[in-house]
């Protein structure tokens, strides 16, 4: 029996407001607990929740760019559960009218577009932060200290249909999510601190069958490594055990990053019943075509028009993807540099090889002011056209980023410039070809392998001035006629 | 209807825990209020639209401004018990 | 009364307060009296009316405030033991707005735990008892309220009303009660029973007062999303046509009850005003209506009462049994039976059959008042099934007690608003009364509309107990 997994995942994303979701406190990154919270987020007896407008654009923001139908008329729900870092133990949230439906996002996969089905993009609430003091370990804990200065901070949950099939692609699925909520300004998308947090529902079932097999949660993964650890590990798990005829348990489990293993979370709720029912405190909630329109003009770059973009100038969609996830600027640079140079692949290499390179050996994280586009199209051109060699390029961009030098006059100036001049080359060649007799007699053909290396010869008696192309061309007249 | 009411599952998603007694004295009450409302399965109500506000007001939302907060102190002054700033609880986790 | 000189408002407070030594050993109205702030703000109204620098109509009045609306700094207790030692760290909207006007509170009214219930027979401190007899209960939920009115151990005070809460004991204790228009006054700081029902309303001596009152706490709140920008009827009350509901006029309702109603109808007819017979069939439907809407809101209301961040904790081994134990404790009977009721209506299985069906029903029965309202301005009714009725009378079966706010829930199941007038004494010299439900937002109208009823019925009686009192 052949098996396939089958994954859908469900990422909540801290939208990047000034204060929180239904209060006025301002979100804050802090250490100190509780000093950003009000009788709302703490939920006090009589505070009420008043909706955030700048968390609903983002929101509809998120849902046009995930391609969704905007829900006109919704409203909030109350999903009922005891927990203690959930001050009012019940979360406001969306249930059967969520704010975004029915979209899809379009993913990268080595070099292929892959394009995954979302089914909703809700608006929640955050919940407190508990911390676990004791012996040190998390399963003997003596008591639980709370923080809810993160209690009440807007966010979106996503969901996709089960339509992942590997680890891989579910990473590409967060990275395309992460970098849209990025582009789109709406989140600072930092999965350190957990702007992006991800669940995965993983099932295993005979690749025949048009049925699902039993859906595992697995919760608690931090990065994009473990996320994909823990669904390898999980289809592993499952396999083994559909494969022993042997049924899986729904269950909800933690991804153990010390143990790199899934575990049975013993849940306190039982069979979860959260009692969804329309949140009193909040009327109706109206999304009209001009919210959608004023939304809608917040939206400037999506990932997949940038995307489209890069492999308009000549990349290949990895290389596009590559920097479309990647920073801002290096994306700007590389669109204004290939404007001036010929080939777009090398543009791409020197940029994202040489001098990204470079620059994390020196230590620098943004280029010096005098380092434009213009200078390093010029750079790209020079060993291009062989004018100078990759090396010189090289060693003429590390001048480049150290002070402000003309690439060009730079060039000229340390001798640097190869030759094209026949004449000088011819002399070179005959006097290389004299002195390898041995190996111009066993020459079988233009296309052997020692033919590079005479070039090599005659590159070295150069001392590197010469013009590569022009030495091979000369040398095979030369030798083959 | 009462043949489905399970006091103890009910008592549990509502995390309220009760002795016999008050198990037995509530079971009884809420079967007379659920025999009650019965009468509303007489209601004809198809179609009918939900507002949640009674004068079916549209929701407004809130500038995204951040406004003070409640003083620490203040935040803290009923807590049960406290240690550097937070709230404690007994574990929530075994 | 401080314009003129009569008397400075350090004077009235002192009244008040002697006034609340005597009657509150009999009554327990007040769960909490603040005595030295009381005196000390009165002494700077009384330096405000000297400087002719006074806030308005309002300064140096000595209100009552229900002890389920925070006041900072002051204990809110919901008359439950789960918060015994909850001391606020923020006012209520309706408070700020009367510190503005220069309101002197006179301390915390006693409640049914919660406002749950319709006799104050459910506070975890004891009930209060009805200044006109002590041998009945006020009604509830507001019943300290109401009786610190009716005692004049406080001028006025706000009660809450969620199905009858400020009009039911108004009635049973002789005074005005008023419950505004859904949305009119915020709700912030006020602790929520059934969020889509429950209405901050005034409990007075006169229509006029209640007009005040409203005028201070009335308006729009950003803090409450449910609260909204009112834009008044202002109705020309000297021709009005009332409607008498059929169904409150019936069996169910006491005779007494409706004499009252009868006895209004032919002072109306006197004076011109054209009255009919209207039938809303579906009024019949709205105590199980409010029976499910109004547990299933207050079952997660009532979430946030676990013992983590605030109010009494029970020892525990994890947080989970400290939660349980402590909402064990902490709550009262009839407060875990509709939180039970209401965590049971909408748990899986049931949420169509039973808080889903009587959603809809509401919305009937809120287009029922529509189409009334399009007949007639005003709906008059008995505010009250029975006057007052004895302790432990209605204790025994929850339907006889939730029975006694039938003519009051579809007011608020419709967002209505509703005053209910002292017109009559019973057989057995207990307050009568009349309820006036107006169309959304004609507050004043209702309001102007009383006052005339007022003025036509001359209700003259005072309660009992201040009259004995001042004999001796
Ligand atoms: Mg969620
Ligand atoms: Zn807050």
């Amino acid at each position: 029996m052949n098996l396939k997994a089958t994954i859908g995942m469900e990422t909540h994303v801290e939208l990047d407001t000034e204060s929180k979701m239904f209060c006025s406190c301002e979100v804050i990154e802090s250490e100190e607990p509780n000093i950003s919270v009000c009788p709302t987020c703490l939920g006090l007896p009589g505070a009420l929740p008043v909706p955030n407008k700048t968390a609903i654009e983002y929101i509809v923001m998120l849902s046009l760019g995930t391609n969704c139908n905007i829900t006109n008329e919704g409203m909030f729900h109350r999903k009922n559960y005891f927990y203690p870092d959930l001050p009012k133990n019940y979360q406001i949230s969306q249930f059967d009218f969520p704010v975004g439906i029915n979209g899809s996002l379009e993913i990268v996969l080595d070099e292929e577009l892959h394009s995954v089905e979302i089914e909703r993009v809700h608006m929640e609430e955050d919940t407190g932060k508990s911390v676990h003091e004791g012996s040190g370990r998390i399963d003997s804990a003596i008591s639980t200290l709370l923080d809810f200065n993160r209690s009440g901070i807007p966010l979106v949950e996503v969901v996709t249909k089960p339509v992942i099939s590997t680890s891989k692609m579910a990473v590409a699925y967060i990275e395309e999510l992460r970098q849209l909520v990025i582009e789109l300004g709406i989140s600072k998308g930092k999965l350190e601190k957990g702007n992006l947090r991800f669940d995965a529902n993983i099932s295993v079932a005979d690749e025949n069958s048009n049925e699902l097999g039993t859906k595992v949660e697995i919760k608690n993964m931090n990065s994009l490594k473990s996320l994909e650890k823990a669904i390898d590990y999980e289809i592993m798990r499952q396999s083994k055990q559909v494969e022993k005829g042997e049924s899986v348990i729904q269950e909800t489990r933690h991804w153990d990053e010390n143990k790199q293993v899934t575990i049975s979370m013993r849940t306190k709720e039982g069979s979860a019943d959260y009692r969804y029912f329309s949140d009193p405190d909040l009327p109706n909630m109206i999304i009209d075509q001009e919210f959608i329109k004023n939304s809608k003009k917040k939206i400037q770059n999506l990932p997949t028009d940038k995307r489209k973009t890069l492999k308009e100038s000549g990349l290949s969609l990895s290389d596009s993807n590559y920097l479309d996830k990647g920073e801002k600027w290096l994306y700007d640079l590389y669109l204004s540099t290939v404007e001036n140079t010929k080939d777009s692949k090398s543009t791409f290499n020197f940029l994202t090889g040489e001098l990204q390179g470079q620059m994390r050996k020196a230590e620098i994280d943004k280029l010096p002011e005098w380092v434009d586009s213009e200078k390093l199209a010029n750079l790209i051109n020079l060993f291009e056209t062989n004018e100078v060699s990759f090396t010189s390029a090289k060693d003429i961009l590390a001048k480049l980023l150290g002070e402000d030098i003309d690439p060009k006059s730079y060039a000229s100036e340390k001798n640097l410039i190869q030759s094209s001049d026949d004449e000088e080359i011819r002399a070179l060649v005959t006097s290389v070809v004299k002195d390898n007799q041995d190996i111009v007699e066993r020459l079988e053909d233009p296309d052997d392998k020692l033919v590079g290396f005479l070039v090599g010869q005659v590159m070295k008696s150069s001392e590197i001035k010469v013009n590569p192309g022009t030495v091979k061309e000369v040398l095979l007249k030369e030798l083959f006629g | 209807m009462s043949e489905n009411f399970n006091i103890d599952d009910v008592s549990n998603l509502a995390s309220i825990e009760l002795s016999e007694d008050e198990k037995a004295k509530l079971q009884k009450d809420l079967q007379i209020i659920l025999e009650h409302v019965e009468a509303l399965k007489n209601v004809d109500i198809k179609d009918e639209k939900i507002d949640i506000h009674p004068l079916s007001k549209v929701l407004e939302l809130r500038k995204d401004e951040s406004k003070e907060s409640l003083k620490h102190e203040d935040a803290m002054m009923n807590s049960p018990e406290t240690k550097d700033g937070h709230f404690v609880v007994p574990p929530s986790i075994e | 009364m401080f314009q003129n000189k009569e008397m400075k408002p350090s004077e009235l407070f002192e009244q008040v307060y002697e006034t609340a030594s005597y009657t509150e050993s009999v009554l327990h109205a007040h769960l909490e009296l603040f005595y030295d702030e009381g005196l000390k703000l009165s002494k700077e109204s009384d330096r405000r009316y000297i400087k002719s620098e006074s806030l308005g109509l309002l300064d140096g009045i000595p209100i009552a405030i229900k002890d389920n609306i925070n006041i900072y700094g002051y204990k809110t207790t919901c008359s439950s033991k789960m918060l015994s030692n909850y001391v606020s760290p923020y006012d209520a909207t309706v408070i700020s707005s009367l510190k503005k006007a220069g309101i002197i509170f006179t301390g915390k009214t006693n409640l049914d735990e919660f406002a749950m219930g319709s006799s104050t027979e459910n506070s975890a401190y004891g009930p209060t008892k009805n200044p006109w007899n002590p041998d009945y209960v006020p009604g509830g939920s507001s019943g300290g309220s109401a009786a610190v009115v009716s005692a004049g151990s406080a001028v006025a005070s706000l009660g809450s009303d969620t199905g009858g809460s400020i009009r039911q004991p108004a009635s049973f204790c002789g005074v005005v009660g008023f419950k505004p228009t859904y949305g009119t006054v915020s709700r912030y700081g006020l602790i929520a029973f059934a969020s889509s029902l429950d209405q901050i309303g005034p409990i007075t001596n006169t229509v006029d007062d209640t007009r005040i009152i409203f005028n201070e706490i009335q308006g729009y709140d950003s803090k409450d999303a449910t609260s909204i920008t009112p834009e008044y009827l202002k109705l020309d009350n000297k021709k009005v046509k009332v409607g008498i509901l059929k169904e409150f006029m019936q069996e169910g309702v006491s005779e007494e009850s409706q004499n009252e109603v009868n006895k209004v109808v032919s002072l109306l007819q006197e004076k011109g005003h054209e009255v009919t017979e209207i039938s809303l069939p579906l009024t019949e439907m709205a105590l199980s209506v409010y029976y499910l809407i109004a547990p299933a809101e207050c079952s997660a209301n009532l979430s946030r009462f676990d013992g983590v961040r605030f109010g009494i904790r029970e020892a525990a081994s994890t947080s989970y049994e400290m939660m349980n134990k402590t909402r064990s404790v902490g709550f009262g009977e009839e407060v875990k039976k509709r939180i039970l009721l209401g965590t049971y209506a909408l748990s899986a299985g049931y949420f169509d059959e039973y808080y889903g069906r009587a959603l809809k029903v509401r919305s009937k029965i809120i287009s029922d008042f529509k189409d009334a309202f399009e007949k007639v301005d005003f709906i008059l009714s008995p505010t009250t099934p029975t006057p007052a009725f004895a302790f432990g009378e209605k204790t025994k079966n929850p339907l006889e007690m939730y029975l006694s706010d039938l003519c009051t829930i579809p007011a608020n199941l419709a967002g209505l608003p509703a005053i209910s007038i002292p017109t009559g004494l019973s057989k057995n010299a207990l307050p009568l009364s009349v309820q006036i439900m107006g169309k959304p937002c004609s507050d004043y109208s209702v309001i102007d509309f009383a006052e005339s009823i007022e003025e036509m019925v001359e209700f003259n009686y005072s309660a009992n107990l201040l009259e004995e009192n001042n004999e001796s």
